[in-house]
């Protein structure tokens, strides 16, 4: 039987799903060997009937945690789809402003905080929540990659994220290193499996699937001095997507 | 007879919307609403304190679909900020990547979200099952226009090539031939594709409501890139923005509104045509002429057809445009060193969904001190409110099924981004420490 | 020089270029983004014989990035080889490069060469050309690769006005004579002026090795534990920049890639590398080298000993390349090696190294087509599968030995034979359900189509056991390969030639055991003496023999005659040291015990680099070894 699939999305852009809408003609290939039974981006259909349950987006409020729990429930097997929903990606950029901050705003005479919409807490990344059983990062998601995991799960195999950074990627595409450029490019310390896509445009990565290991401070002094980078650069960079210091490799 | 209608997270459109209707037994309108229950993400806040480099990349983050659209709005408010001077083919680069991005949205929502409304069918997978040939038409101009954004922006979604004064990496010679072949062939493919969307036109209601509508304006092209501020109520604009786009709160929606002359106004597709249409190329017009879309209308739900024309202008600009390349030959330019200083800058862009503006204050550092971000939806939500409240009056007495299909296609009609719109609320950021 | 010498002058050299291009595939060296790069050439104008190095060296035209092996369909378990005999020329490959191509072609060509490599090996044509420009990091003077005297079909001395080309084999000639024009024959002068060119190299090259390279091998021999593995490993990322960039460097990982149809897929073979930390993953999730500092220091062992050892050159040719890619700079050997010279009273151990007998190099990489005749299941993670080969009728093999089994669409895994050698077409494996290929054959039926690559590896060559007594000792799934050896050394034709036989056998409970109907019937035989025992015994299971480890077990038996018998012990790695202490105090020789060891092995035939224990492969000196023969080697007991 084949599995069933839906598609789920809280605070992000839809970036991610989009990437499976702009499977293409592949689509009508992937609906052969999966049924989509909720996906309302594109489809009214839905059932709360499914094996598999892919999540965008971070976490940010009660009432989101709600519904989450609830998708929690109801999958077998829930998995984190992007940066977003894997690390907590930008969103967690706001987490260095205090929510009761935040919310200080200037709405009239209205009073906001009671109504459900507006009740805001810090930004999570979906296992902050509940448990995920696989991650898809990226931002936005590598289509290969989605294919190659659904491809995986519908044959009875356990996919797995790569434990190397996007430097394998680039040096098999045979990229010149943008350090040598004088550059930044988090590429070292960053979880490959999108095939070193910004490096291959020359544009340095900015680490948004998520930090593989941090690097010990030899290296990174040994790197600022040689290529005459500062620590805000490093610190600009690794917060964009990294702001919750979430590293993939457990030791 | 009382008639509640409560459609909780609409299907076939970007990002999460509520319609609630209620009619009592006496048929009198006690509620309409289009509520935004998105989560805000407080992008206004988020971009504080961030060097002027990166601006363009979180920002791209605001939207999946309009990513390409976003950065060049932000690089251009970067570059007006700083003072910063783009060489002409880096313009024209921009604008081909517009034009990839316009298609790619347009065609993604004529074909995969509108498209199902026009036969009767719950999603395009279904309307595969009996029109496999127009599906795979419309797949086809989606795939060519996410070609033309790789190319040109390294990917459609969040792009990679786009750079504060110019770009990272260039399109070869040999991909724009091939692309500009590929994209002649979806000419004929997007002809095919209006001709049978017009045999079942009458799935659109003959709906018209008084509007104002706003958009770039400029007396060379039809506006994208670059332009004014137009009004149809008004005219030109001239000045800052700010002076005449008043964006507001309402506690139905974590979205604001915006109003102008009138209590709302519209953007996107259809304003544009009925602001800019004398620019139009002859192809567009033609497609145009197959739907008898004349300037000035007022339906909304034409919002989608204006989408098919300007889909075909974006076909032959971008011909244009490839052709120039390909006599000039392209330049692996490299970006000059930038200089930061204080100031203000203002980019204003015409996204798929309408008129986008990044307003950023920059700090001598080349940090963003302040930010305003002016969204095509949150401009829209105060007109699909006041076009709901206006149908609703119309159709009140029909079935309340047939009420609830309508009030859905009048809001799939607009193309809602509603991630994009709830990107922030207005803040007062005190800071920690 | 000992070829035929002409010369071109510079516009007819750019025309016979702009020929290859019209005539062939012609890859050459072109600027990207300020370095080069080997690429698709378009005119002669792009050339640049001038470069220094270029990112990637020419090997990946040989063994490329990412290659497709093997198209099949998963359904019918059916594959054929792929390749790509496309002509092709590549112009401009410097002399360091042609000697990295030569150690290449010694290790992908001998024995049985590997079919892909040698294809497209045979249908390039190589025209060299010598230094221009020299590396600011490169030091291939020291290692004397600035010139080369053969390996290449044309070798081209750009001086500028002229060109001159020594022509290296009748290829090269051939097409010199097809698609040039206007060819001279050299003058003495231009002979010369090569000679003078090539001369004045090495006092150009800014970096040079202190120690003669013969000698690095000895060095490394000293410093194994030197504290400057732990000091520079450090600053690693880990990133396998320093061996995706190196021209001597060629491990590969392979993988299964099915379409979104699930119906038909690609093997490929990616290049892979020993500084990432899953390099040595095994099914189980097991890491061995799991220090940073162990793989750091690793690569520059297979460099400069391991290899070296194996093919008798140095695998290094000194381009720099490595140098430049890596980012916090530790990757220099020339570094290195200087400096652990000048640093070696540091050292605090050293390696004894030597190579081991083998078997020779293979290179089947389609597998053969077999059917599972029959399925038993075991215990509750272990089933029996008999597996018939399908397009033979004898299947030799020696106990000890493995085979690859292959389910397109999941990959493969390296499975001991379980069964002795019978003559016919048929084996038995036993399989433990450990990760995906051993999860899907769980899930298979009789009847059901897979592949098989094998036999593979060294086995118990069982005529160094004839005479002698042999004590077999087991732990846990270790019974599985030794049962191929009892059961072969127990039949009535085999029992006269071999002493008294002991078998101690450990698993970690009851229902752990394997094989315990079959232990009655060994029992049986003629002077057999089996001791079995379990870890620990649960509440209510039903147990008659010991309880304990293994080595218990050695206090049941008396070894009657230590010096005349020799061990055979399979087991988990924590268990060889403790069983090996029992051997060693009963007397019994460590030439006389053989252990069978396991890694990772994906391509069986020594060539991918998974499965080296320091710089022993385990599928090719293995997985059978005599201890003594490893018991030195750092890596073996992890």
């Amino acid at each position: 039987m084949k599995p069933r699939v839906a598609f789920f999305d809280f605070a992000g852009c839809e970036g991610c799903q989009l990437q499976i809408a702009n499977m293409e003609d592949e689509i009508l290939k992937l609906i052969e060997i999966v049924d989509i039974v909720s996906f309302r981006e594109i489809s009214d259909v839905h059932s709360d009937d499914y094996d598999i349950a892919f999540v965008e987006g971070s976490i940010s409020r009660p009432m989101d945690e709600e519904r989450l729990k609830d998708i929690r429930e109801h999958a077998d097997i829930l998995v984190a789809l992007g940066s977003c929903a894997c690390l907590g990606g930008i969103n967690k950029m706001r987490n260095r402003f205090n929510e009761d901050e935040l919310i200080e705003s200037v709405y009239g005479d209205k009073e906001l905080v009671s109504n459900p919409f507006f009740n805001i807490h810090r930004a999570k990344s979906v296992d902050e929540v509940v448990k995920v059983d696989y991650y898809i990062p990226g931002c936005p998601i590598d289509r290969d990659e989605f294919e190659r995991f659904v491809i995986s799960i519908s044959s009875g195999k356990k996919p797995e994220l790569p434990n190397y950074p996007v430097c394998v990627e680039c040096k098999k595409r045979e990229n010149p290193c943008l350090f040598d450029e004088g550059k930044l490019c988090l590429g070292p310390i960053t979880l490959a499996g999108c095939n070193a896509i910004c490096p291959s445009r020359g544009s340095p990565c900015i680490g948004c699937r998520g930090i593989l290991e941090k690097p010990a401070t030899e290296c990174i002094k040994e790197i600022f001095q040689r290529y005459n980078i500062d620590y805000n650069e490093l610190k600009d960079k690794w917060n964009m997507f990294n702001f919750g210091d979430k590293i993939w490799r457990k030791e | 007879m009382e008639k509640r209608i409560e459609v909780h997270h609409l299907t076939r459109v970007e990002g999460h919307g509520n319609i609630i209707v209620e009619i009592d037994s006496d048929g009198d309108i006690k509620r309409v609403e289009w509520q935004i229950p998105e989560a805000p993400r407080f992008f206004e806040a988020i971009v504080r304190d961030q060097n002027y480099e990166y601006l363009p990349f979180i920002t791209s983050r605001i939207c999946g679909i309009c990513s390409i659209g976003h950065t060049i709005a932000s690089i251009k408010a970067v570059e007006s900020a700083l003072s910063i001077e783009v060489t002409e083919q880096t313009i024209e680069l921009r604008k081909l990547a517009l034009h990839a991005e316009n298609m790619q949205s347009h065609s993604l929502h004529v074909g995969f979200l509108v498209l199902p409304d026009l036969f009767g069918k719950k999603d395009v997978i279904e309307v595969a099952k009996e029109n496999k040939e127009l599906v795979k038409k419309m797949l086809k101009i989606h795939k060519l226009a996410n070609r033309l954004s790789d190319i040109t922006a390294g990917r459609t979604t969040h792009p990679v090539s786009l750079a504060v004064g110019g770009f990272y990496s260039f399109p070869s010679v040999r991909e724009l031939e091939k692309v500009k072949k590929e994209i002649e062939d979806c000419k004929k493919l997007l002809e095919e594709v209006s001709f049978e969307i017009e045999k079942r036109i009458e799935a659109f209601p003959d709906f018209s409501r008084e509007t104002e509508y706003i958009s770039l304006s400029q007396e060379e092209e039809y506006a994208f890139y670059d332009g004014s501020l137009m009004s149809s109520d008004a005219g030109y604009l001239n000045g800052d923005y700010i002076d005449y786009i008043k964006e507001y709160v309402v506690d139905i929606s974590t979205a604001k509104h915006s109003r102008h002359a009138r209590e709302s106004y519209m953007v996107g597709a259809l304003a544009r045509f009925n602001i800019n249409s004398k620019f139009l190329s002859d192809f567009a017009r033609h497609i145009s002429s197959i739907f008898d879309l004349k300037n000035p209308c007022f339906n909304p739900f034409m919002n989608s057809i204006a989408q098919l024309v300007e889909i075909a202008h974006n076909m032959e600009e971008s011909m244009d445009i490839i052709d120039d390349f390909l006599s000039k030959g392209i330049k692996e330019e490299r970006i000059s060193k930038v200089k930061p200083r204080e100031g203000r800058g203002v980019g204003m862009v015409e996204v798929p969904r309408g008129l986008l503006i990044h307003d950023y204050v920059m700090d001598s550092k080349g940090r963003c001190k302040r930010a305003n971000l002016v969204i095509p939806t949150n401009q829209n939500h105060a007109n699909i409110q006041k076009d709901m409240e206006k149908l609703v009056s119309e159709v009140k007495d029909r079935p309340k099924d047939e009420i609830e299909n309508l009030l859905k296609m009048l809001v799939r009609a607009y193309d809602p981004c509603i991630s994009c719109s709830t990107h922030s609320l207005e803040v007062k950021v005190k800071w920690k420490g | 020089m000992d070829g035929e010498i002409c010369r071109l002058e510079k516009d007819d050299f750019l025309a016979f270029v702009d020929n290859l291009i019209n005539g062939f595939e012609t890859i050459g060296v072109k600027e990207k983004r300020g370095r080069f790069v080997f690429s698709h050439l378009e005119s002669a104008a792009e050339l640049r014989l001038d470069h220094d190095v270029t990112i990637l060296p020419p090997k990946k035209n040989f063994l490329p990035p990412y290659e497709k092996m093997i198209k099949f369909n998963v359904g019918e378990q059916k594959g054929e080889l792929l390749g790509d005999n496309t002509k092709r020329v590549i112009i401009g490959v410097h002399p360091y490069d042609i000697v990295a191509l030569k150690q290449m072609d010694m290790v992908y060509m001998e024995g049985r060469p590997d079919e892909l490599y040698k294809q497209r090996r045979e249908n390039t044509i190589i025209i060299g050309s010598d230094i221009l420009r020299v590396n600011d990091f490169s030091f291939a003077s020291s290692l004397g690769t600035h010139v080369v005297e053969d390996g290449f079909d044309l070798m081209l001395t750009d001086l500028g006005k002229k060109v001159i080309i020594e022509i290296g084999s009748e290829r090269g000639r051939e097409i010199l004579m097809d698609y040039a024009r206007n060819i001279k024959e050299a003058s003495d002068q231009d002979i010369k002026d090569v000679e003078n060119h090539r001369k004045a190299l090495p006092d150009r090259y800014k970096v040079k090795l202190d120690i003669e390279k013969d000698q690095i091998p000895f060095l490394l021999m000293d410093v194994f534990e030197h504290p400057l593995w732990e000091e520079e490993s450090k600053k690693c990322l880990q990133c396998g920049s320093c061996t995706l960039v190196c021209p001597t460097c060629y491990c590969y990982d392979i993988r299964d890639e099915i379409s979104l149809t699930l119906e038909d897929g690609e093997r490929i073979r990616t290049w892979d590398s020993c500084l990432l930390p899953d390099f040595t993953k095994i099914a189980s999730g097991e890491i061995f080298r799991k220090d940073k500092s162990e793989r750091y220091r690793h690569r520059f062992y297979r460099k400069g000993l391991y290899i070296p050892m194996r093919y008798n050159f140095i695998a290094c040719v000194g381009c720099g390349r490595c140098i430049m890619a890596c980012i916090p700079k530790i990757a220099d050997p020339a570094k290195v090696f200087n400096t652990l010279s000048r640093r070696k009273h540091e050292s605090k151990g050293k390696l004894v190294y030597k190579m081991i007998e083998g078997v020779e190099a293979d290179s089947r990489i389609l597998p053969e087509p077999a059917v599972i005749r029959r399925i038993e299941p075991l215990t509750e993670n272990e089933k029996l599968f008999e597996i018939e080969l399908l397009s033979r009728d004898s299947f030799h093999f020696e106990p000890g030995q493995f085979v690859e089994v292959s389910v397109f669409g999941v990959g493969e895994a390296p499975i001991s034979i379980s069964s002795p050698p019978s003559g016919d077409n048929r084996f038995e494996l036993v399989i433990r359900k450990v990760g995906n290929l051993t999860n899907r054959m769980h899930s298979m039926k009789e009847g059901e189509k897979l592949g098989i690559r094998g036999p593979l590896g060294k086995g118990f060559r069982v005529e160094d056991l004839e005479g002698k007594d042999l004590l077999f000792v087991a732990g846990g799934i270790g019974i599985v390969p030794l049962r191929s050896l009892i059961k072969h050394v127990l039949s009535k034709d085999n029992r006269p030639r071999f002493g008294k036989i002991y078998i101690l056998y450990g698993a970690r409970t009851p229902k752990d055991m394997l094989f315990m109907d079959e232990m009655e019937k060994w029992k049986e035989v003629d002077d057999v003496e089996i001791r079995l025992s379990v870890d620990t015994c649960p509440e209510g299971m039903k147990w008659n023999h010991s309880v304990g480890v293994v080595t218990t077990l050695f206090n049941e038996i008396e070894i009657q005659n230590p010096k005349e018998t020799v061990s055979l012990v399979v087991g988990p790695p924590v268990m060889y040291k403790f069983v090996i202490k029992c051997l060693e105090d009963a007397g019994i020789k460590d030439t006389n015990i053989f252990v069978s060891l396991e890694r990772r092995m994906k391509c069986g035939l020594g060539r991918c680099g998974h499965c080296q224990i320091n710089g022993i492969y385990v599928c090719r000196e293995g997985p059978v070894f005599r201890y003594s023969d490893i018991k030195n080697l750092p890596e073996v007991f992890q």
